[in-house]
């Protein structure tokens, strides 16, 4: 008897000890091992990227729905990491080759009655969002979508932190909406301390007898919302700001580069050696913890170049060494003008004294080149294609003007260990985003299926925004973050279907992917004319051999158009005798056209019609 | 309370019976309002099935030096070996209670009717090296009992012996108080909560068959030393049934509801007062309760010859075999949305629990050794009062699952006892990825004591414990890789003692110093929220001076 109860005891003291001291049985599926880098992409240009607000995306884990209230737009939902995961199937059908994802860090909770769900209020740039997973979601997310093909790429903020202290105008330790003057003798002005207005000198004290010196900045100590000191520690002090206050003229440099972003978001001081460090350290772990693909890069005008250069190569340099090549990082600057977009991908070798200063922050020896970004989010065709043309229909002259001052102010030259790609081939194509009115707010189904017809056979990298492939249609922002969830993620949807064959077309089409982009036909006409709304161009050569394609579109609502004005036909690339088919139509069989003798090529397109034209004998069949 | 020479054989049968079921009395309740009166002297269990007998001369305390309690006294002894040991068990076994409780014969009737009184209650006045207050550094659930909070449980209670039924009617009212001490606080206010408000027949048209019905508790065997009942811990309003039959066979049967205040059970909302009255009313949405039903079969093997009656029978060594199980269910309903008037429907929800015990005990003293395993699911994964968290992607538990292995015993002889206490628990909670709310967890504590005198001892506790959290530590770069939490606290402790009732582990009242130390690692502290001591501190030292007690308390028999 005794011998059984000690021998009993013993197994099961036993137990308990194996199992207190190891851990028990916690498996995070070897998730919690270190990653080991390596490069998942061949050419970017063959990606077509899906950009979702993790948030409004997919609710995969109910554990981590805190504090959500779906029935408010500018309230967490309860979207995450695993339920990105859980939908990748449903990516893959859709013919996505690479995910955006919206940021990952930690956000400050809540402010002024809305959350931070889209993760541009940065408070701990080192830790992962509660809201979204853990390292282990991420890991997982990255790691299936890598098995479905799809590369990742994270959202990044560098310009600013959010709303984490204030200024103390009035010296009294506390943040306070002040009212100044008696509207008789001076003007009644409002002044808020988390966001005042931008004083070039930097926020000034001020008291009843005048100004008293640089106001003081105090950090919130809010763990409840978040709204606490960020991290890393080097973001702690007041001289990691600019300390200017509110933009208000984003066409002063001053304010564009030091002012603070509306909504309180302090700005940091990016030309500090310390915060590039830390901005490099925090963004480079994230992809030394997840493997991710890529970076876009949030408000790229707002930041110096000199933070540019030292951020992207010293993130190339550091990923490179681990095994992770052609890296891409692409930035976002909301503007129409391509002189001031494009100058983000140019190298652009500052004057010796700035690179000799720039230089001092480098502690590894690798000097600083032009270098900056891989690419960019293509703001100017936003406006002027997408808006002017596609959505209003204006004429599609604009689209060659556009197009044709790509290599002017694009980068010509890939960056040293970046993606083997010069940056005007890599631009960021898209009809909507997170931050404009969604394309169907202000259009409809045809003219979507068309703009996205161009948005897929266009040079460059398409990024079609999560819910357009549901035919979502929120105005601005937030009411274009809807829940994706509500759809049911139907596949049988038209414009899902559509997205999936155009995706279908490009991947078949090398042509479409990497050759050459040529404008075979714009027009300045956009009424009863023969060729108004026409817009023709070809692809070819280049990268992508002898390949070659030809997009037309009518952009035109009234009635079809054919490329020819004034008896002058259009002309194309392909030889004379080459038989060219309509690879999008869904007639049987596929319309066919064969191109003159002398080039010319007649066609008619349909109003808000297309046709995606490839040689006879390139014809891939089942698409 | 106190044992004489001549009472030793009594109570030993008493303890024959209901041997292993005295660890679960002797254990207090974990952090909150748990804390079940232990109640290790025979007169506990003779409270628990019979009326005091009021005749019975008080003994003297110095009778009942070198007589060790056994294990078992508070369980209720069915058994006819157990009532003929009550019987005589009874004048001696509780002096104290019945000098506290004087019941009355009723004019022309046999039966005693009463009021009795028993409590189990813990005190201490403790501090850190720093002077702050004592305070639990136990990272896992059910961790050492040095740091307990201050915890009391008064029951009042009335008895009836209906003779002409040969019943028994018992209505047993607990009051448990919280820790608020108004000597300490300067708050003069109390948390008081209702543990037990029952009444139990006995004996009515089935000898041994007993039916009760109200709010109780409802407990099995714990392990004192992690202040912890593994396989079975039921509160709930509701009822039972309960059979014990003469081959030691015992089988209970519970019915209950509870509904914990969370709005996973209950969502009100405000409406316009009805027939165009003045003001709001409100209107209960949500409102569901948690039904349970659990099932306890018990068998015990006594070892050795059948007692003589006639004489004062030896101590029988036994052994003790319980399953256990438990269904629980919460009804689908509605709730309303963030958007008034707009609902949504909540699904049912259910779970299940399963497990069993095998306990040895040789009779002597409280020597005892008790083995359990238990696996709850869904619903019944999450612990009695807990509302579910983390749900399934279909909003329910289904998926949530908990393991536990536990052991507890006690060994005595001579001056020296020894008192071990261990558990492992897998929790996973419902929804599939791993978060924080996973949990794995464990103890080991040994406490070795030394009697120096029949009033006096010192015991020595020494103690491991493990908690894994289904996170990785933060990162804060590549010297500090995130990689899985699991915290490691050891601790070692000393506490001499004074204790009237004589020599044992589980002997009361006393009154004791304690002296412990806490090690914990980096990834314990990481369980504290930034400038928390714990946070800072890698040892941490507890002073003490407490009191724990335990008499004529009904609560842990079990139905």
């Amino acid at each position: 008897m005794t011998r059984c109860v000690t021998r009993s005891a013993a197994r099961v003291a036993a137990l308990v000890a194996l199992g207190t001291a190891t851990g028990g049985c916690m498996d995070f599926g070897g998730y919690d091992e270190p990653v080991e880098l390596s490069t998942h992409v061949d050419d970017w240009r063959d990606q077509i990227i899906y950009q979702l607000l993790v948030d409004r995306f997919a609710d995969g884990d109910l554990g981590n729905d805190f504090m959500v209230d779906r029935t408010a737009p500018g309230r967490w939902h309860g979207g995450d990491w695993a339920g990105v995961e859980s939908q990748l199937d449903y990516l893959s059908g859709l013919g996505v080759t690479a995910l955006w994802i919206s940021p990952l860090y930690k956000n400050v909770e809540t402010d002024a009655g809305v959350d931070g769900y889209h993760g541009y209020w940065p408070q701990d740039f080192t830790a992962p969002n509660e809201h979204f997973g853990d390292v282990v979601a991420l890991r997982r997310m990255v790691d299936a979508a890598h098995q479905h093909g799809i590369l990742v790429i994270i959202d990044v903020v560098t310009n600013h932190v959010g709303q984490l202290f204030y200024y103390d105008i009035n010296l009294n330790g506390q943040p306070d909406e002040q009212v100044r003057g008696s509207g008789d003798k001076s003007p009644v002005v409002h002044i808020n301390e988390y966001d005042p207005d931008f004083d070039p000198r930097g926020i000034q004290a001020y008291t009843s007898l005048g100004e008293a010196g640089p106001a003081p900045v105090i950090f919130n100590w809010d763990p409840a919302t978040n709204h606490m000191p960020p991290w890393p520690e080097a973001l702690q002090h007041a001289a990691a700001y600019n300390k200017r206050g509110r933009t208000l003229d984003f066409e002063d440099p001053d304010q564009l580069l030091h002012g603070d972003f509306p909504g309180g978001l302090k700005d940091l001081d990016t030309t500090r050696c310390d915060v590039k460090d830390a901005m490099v350290d925090a963004y480079a772990r994230w992809v030394e913890l997840s493997d991710v693909d890529g970076f876009r890069i949030d408000t790229i005008k707002h930041v110096e170049r000199e933070f540019w250069r030292y951020f992207a190569q010293k993130v190339r340099q550091r990923l490179a060494a681990q095994g992770k090549e052609r890296f891409f990082m692409f930035g976002e600057a909301f503007d129409g003008r391509p002189e001031l977009v494009g100058a983000y991908t140019q190298t652009d070798l500052p004057s010796a004294d700035q690179l000799e200063r720039e230089n001092t922050c480098v502690h590894d020896g690798l000097a600083l080149t032009g270098d900056q970004l891989d690419g960019v989010f293509h703001f100017p065709q936003y406006y002027t294609v997408v808006r002017d043309v596609l959505q209003q229909g204006l004429s599609t002259d604009r689209i060659e003007g556009l197009w044709s001052a790509r290599s002017l102010y694009y980068g010509a030259t890939p960056t040293q260990l970046g993606t083997g790609i010069a940056p005007v081939k890599t631009l960021v194509n898209f009809l909507d985003n997170h931050d404009v009115p969604r394309f169907l707010f202000q259009s409809d189904r045809p003219a979507l299926h068309q703009a996205l017809t161009f948005l897929l056979t266009e040079d460059g990298i398409p990024c079609v925004y999560y819910g357009t492939e549901q035919e979502l249609a929120g105005g601005n922002d937030p009411a274009n973050r809807e829940d994706l969830w509500e759809t049911g993620y139907d596949t049988s949807k038209p414009t899902y279907q559509v997205i999936a064959r155009l995706a279908a077309l490009r991947k078949a089409y090398l042509a479409l992917r990497r050759g050459d982009q040529t404008v075979t036909w714009a027009s300045n006409r956009t009424g009863d004319e023969p060729d108004a709304g026409i817009f023709a161009f070809e692809r070819g050569g280049g990268d992508a051999g002898g390949a070659y394609a030809l997009v037309v579109l009518n952009t035109n609502r009234d009635h079809p158009s054919s490329p020819v004005f004034g008896g002058v036909p259009m002309h194309v690339g392909a030889p004379g005798g080459t038989t060219l088919v309509d690879v999008w139509s869904t007639a049987q069989p596929q319309p066919a056209y064969t191109v003159a003798a002398d080039g010319a090529l007649a066609i008619t397109v349909p109003p808000l019609g297309q046709a995606i034209l490839v040689p006879a004998a390139d014809v891939v069949p089942g698409i | 309370m106190a044992h004489g020479g001549d009472t030793r054989a009594p109570l030993a049968a008493v303890a024959l019976v209901v041997a292993l079921s005295a660890t679960a009395r002797l254990a207090s309740a974990q952090p909150e309002p748990a804390a079940p009166p232990p109640a290790t002297e025979p007169g506990s269990g003779r409270a628990a099935g019979a009326a005091p007998e009021p005749t019975a001369p008080p003994a003297k305390a110095g009778d009942e030096a070198g007589d060790p309690t056994p294990p078992d006294a508070a369980a209720p002894a069915k058994g006819p070996e157990a009532k003929a040991a009550d019987a005589k068990a009874a004048p001696a076994a509780d002096a104290r209670a019945a000098e506290a409780a004087p019941a009355e014969a009723a004019p022309g009737k046999t039966f005693w009717d009463g009021f009795a009184f028993g409590s189990y209650g813990r005190v201490i006045a403790a501090s850190d090296a720093a002077g702050r207050p004592g305070r639990d550094a136990d990272v896992v659930a059910h961790g050492s009992r040095l740091d307990l909070d201050n915890y009391a449980e008064l029951e009042l209670r009335r008895e009836d012996h209906w003779e002409s039924l040969g019943a028994t009617s018992r209505l047993v009212a607990t009051l448990a108080l919280g820790n608020s001490i108004f000597h300490y606080s300067g708050d003069f206010d109390a948390a008081f909560a209702i543990r037990n408000l029952y009444l139990e027949e006995t004996g009515l048209g089935l000898e041994d068959f007993s039916i009760w019905a109200g709010s109780r508790m409802v407990r099995g065997d714990d392990i004192y030393l992690c202040d912890f009942w593994p396989l079975d811990n039921v509160n709930s309003l509701g009822g039972g049934v309960r059979y014990a039959a003469p081959t030691h066979t015992t089988a209970s049967l519970h019915m209950g509801m509870a509904q914990p205040q969370n709005p996973f059970y209950r969502q009100a909302a405000s409406r316009p007062a009805p027939l165009n009255q003045f003001g709001a009313a409100t209107v209960d949405v949500l409102d569901r309760q948690r039904w349970l039903g659990a099932l306890r079969l018990e068998q015990l093997v006594l070892l050795g010859p059948e007692p003589d009656k006639a004489a004062a029978p030896p101590p029988r060594a036994g052994l003790k075999f319980v399953v256990y199980g438990e269904a629980q269910h919460v009804p689908a309903a509605q709730r309303e949305t963030a958007t008034p008037d707009v609902f949504e429907d909540v699904p049912a929800d259910r779970g299940f629990v399963v497990g069993a015990q095998i306990g040895a005990f040789t009779g002597e003293r409280d020597t005892h050794l008790n083995l359990f395993v238990r696996y709850a699911t869904g619903l019944a994964a999450y612990g009695e009062f807990a509302a579910p968290e983390a749900l399934a992607l279909d909003r329910t538990a289904a998926g949530a699952h908990e393991v536990v292995v536990a052991m507890g015993g006690n060994w005595e002889i001579s001056v020296f006892a020894l008192t071990l206490g261990a558990y492992f628990r897998s929790f996973r909670n419902a929804s599939e990825p791993l978060d924080f709310g996973d949990v794995d967890e464990g103890i080991f504590i040994l406490r070795p004591h030394v009697f120096f005198a029949e009033w006096a001892g010192v015991a020595v506790e020494g103690s491991y414990q493990a908690l894994a959290r289904g996170i990785l530590t933060p990162d804060r770069g590549p010297d500090d890789a995130p990689h899985p939490l699991t915290a490691h606290v050891g601790r070692i402790g000393v506490m001499p003692f004074v204790q009237p009732a004589g020599p044992g582990a589980f002997s009361r009242p006393r009154i004791h110093l304690e002296y412990a130390a806490t090690f914990r690692d980096k990834s314990a502290r990481l369980l504290y929220p930034t400038d928390d001591p714990f946070s800072l501190r890698s040892v941490d030292h507890f002073f003490g001076l407490g009191a724990e007690w335990w008499f004529g308390s009904t609560s842990y028999g079990g139905t």
